[in-house]
């Protein structure tokens, strides 16, 4: 897949995950309020942005709950790492279904209440699933691309 | 447009789990992509195929089931929201009002953001409509939902590939 492609990827995840945590954001760039109650309503078509699911205690919350934010950052990371690294061109199917079962089973365990919400297992079994999906969703990309070349050709 | 219908489908039932009250506490982010991969399922069903899906084809079911999930999921918002002249906006603004207050910025722009939110408040309580609102939720829904729609249709499409052994291009 060609650089820029792969760049570009990078930024509109940079831009995606730093939308997340504007709220940390507006102390910096003050303007940036404005675009608060737009993104909140953007983010509410993908996440339930239950309060007590949120990222942060205080005055700063994330846009989307733990599970949502760690998804996000694993295909950011990952995506970084494409960048550098040579990602598996087929990833078995069976690597997804392993990364989602952590998450699977939080969601069924605490839901049960053999323990309570938490928010750090929900953002690092998000942070798996998302890391992974990423290796889908890059070479799903690349099979794209060599399917265009052959239109072309 | 038949070939098209799968997608519509799981669009409608994404775009409703986004918005129906309380089922809407269990939307998440993995919603779209989930309807994006059961159109291409479906699809297959119906077709008796198990031949590797071109990614060209899971592009478009997910342009079209995030597309329908925008476009159903906001026609329900604003209906709702017409008849009831309730909505999140109206709840979480005490909220949303606390916490631009909160934030260090400067009076002049928490006046400009909360004028907005006032706006857009009041029409909602009065009239159950707001021009602001119903722009805001459509280009979000399309530009959010159209994007998962077609992150799950690859990824999809990739495991139905995987899944099915024939995946070389």
């Amino acid at each position: 897949m060609p650089l820029w492609i792969r760049l570009l990827i990078v930024f509109t995840l940079l831009f995606w995950v730093a939308g997340i945590f504007l709220e940390w954001i507006i102390p910096l760039v003050p303007n940036s309020v404005l675009a608060l109650p737009i993104l909140q309503n953007a983010y509410s078509h993908v996440c339930h942005q239950q309060s007590h699911k949120l990222l942060g205690e205080s005055v700063y919350h994330s846009l989307v709950c733990a599970r949502c934010s760690g998804i996000y950052l694993g295909f950011f990371l990952v995506s970084i790492i494409s960048l550098i690294w040579k990602l598996p061109s087929e990833p078995r199917v069976k690597y997804f279904l392993f990364a989602m079962l952590p998450m699977v089973a939080d969601v069924f365990l605490y839901s049960i209440g053999i323990y309570s919400y938490s928010k750090i297992l929900a953002l690092f079994t998000g942070l798996l699933l998302g890391s992974t999906g990423f290796l889908y969703f890059y070479s799903a990309l690349n099979k794209l691309f060599q399917e265009i070349k052959q239109k072309k050709k | 447009m038949k070939k098209y219908i799968s997608p519509v489908i799981c669009g409608f039932g994404a775009g409703v789990l986004q918005i129906v009250p309380l089922i809407k506490s269990f939307s998440c982010c993995l919603i779209l992509p989930l309807a994006a991969f059961l159109s291409l399922l479906l699809d297959q069903k119906a077709n008796k195929s198990k031949e590797r899906i071109p990614m060209s084809k899971a592009v478009v079911f997910g342009l079209f089931t995030g597309l329908s999930a925008a476009l159903f999921g906001s026609a329900f918002e604003i209906l709702v929201t017409f008849i009831t002249k309730q909505n999140d906006v109206i709840l979480a603004f005490p909220e949303m009002q606390r916490m631009i207050e909160g934030f260090p910025v400067t009076p002049e722009i928490k006046k400009d953001v909360l004028n907005i939110l006032h706006t857009v408040r009041y029409e909602l309580m009065n009239y159950g409509f707001s021009w602001i609102y119903t722009f805001s939720i459509l280009i979000n829904g399309l530009i959010v939902n159209t994007v998962f729609g077609i992150v799950g249709g690859l990824i999809g499409a990739q495991v139905l590939n995987s899944k099915n052994k024939s995946s070389e291009v």
